[in-house]
């Protein structure tokens, strides 16, 4: 299974009632593809870097899952056609990953790329190499 | 090694005769990667606080000459900066000051 996690804005616009409808519809759309969600969090409205579909302002929320390849594929089709949001990114975190491992990470707090975790392993021997003169 | 080491302090020493005259030595500060220096700090595009750091008034990436950062954090941060800018979480431009 692969972890990814899709950054996804709605509408300020919209009621309460239908801002929860539209959280809920892609949390279970990624149950749906035989995913498993790890995190869902929401940053409530925030000012957007720069005018989207005639908006200044967006709520933002975040989506971690694992699940099949198919799956970010399925869940770009459904939120292309959702004209409720703005605008969705996916990013793929990990290639191998393990739902249950993953939601004990998350529940603890600490969810680390593994990009991440290398780049700061190989920094002192950098730093090392530049003290030439 | 050696060599390396004494062939060094000669230019410094010629460097120290031209500028012999002028009124201040050119002061250079070794620059560190910061992300080298601390590796708690990591590279996230929803982080927009550390990035924003590293993009100029206008919106663009500070080159790493600059902001001194080495050239693999340099890309990473290129990267997490074009996906924030991806999600409207920072300008691709500002034009008019709002």
């Amino acid at each position: 299974m692969r972890y990814y996690e899709t950054l996804y804005i709605i509408n300020p616009d919209l009621p309460e009632d239908g801002y929860r409808e539209v959280v809920t519809k892609f949390t279970s759309l990624v149950e749906k593809y035989k995913g498993v969600v790890t995190k869902v969090d929401e940053w409530g409205i925030k000012t957007l870097a720069y005018e989207v579909k005639k908006f200044n302002r967006g709520s933002y929320v975040l989506l971690q899952y694992c699940g099949e390849p198919g799956i970010t594929a399925e869940l770009k089709r459904e939120m292309s056609l959702d004209d409720r949001l703005l605008k969705y990114q996916t990013i793929k975190l990990k290639d191998n990953a393990d739902p249950e491992a993953l939601k004990a990470e998350v529940d603890d707090g600490k969810v680390e790329v593994e990009g991440v975790a290398e780049a700061a392993e190989e920094t002192s021997a950098e730093n090392e190499g530049e003290n030439g003169i | 090694m050696a060599y390396n080491r004494t062939y060094n302090r000669s230019e410094n020493d010629n460097k120290d005769r031209e500028n012999r005259g002028r009124f201040k030595r050119t002061y250079h500060r070794r620059k560190v990667c910061k992300f080298c220096a601390d590796s708690s700090l990591s590279i996230d595009y929803k982080d927009i606080k550390i990035i924003r750091y590293f993009t100029t008034e206008r919106g663009k990436i500070t080159p790493s000459r600059i902001s001194g950062n080495c050239a693999k954090h340099q890309r990473m941060l290129a990267v997490a900066i074009n996906r924030a800018r991806n999600i409207a979480l920072l300008p691709f431009t500002t034009s008019i000051v709002k």
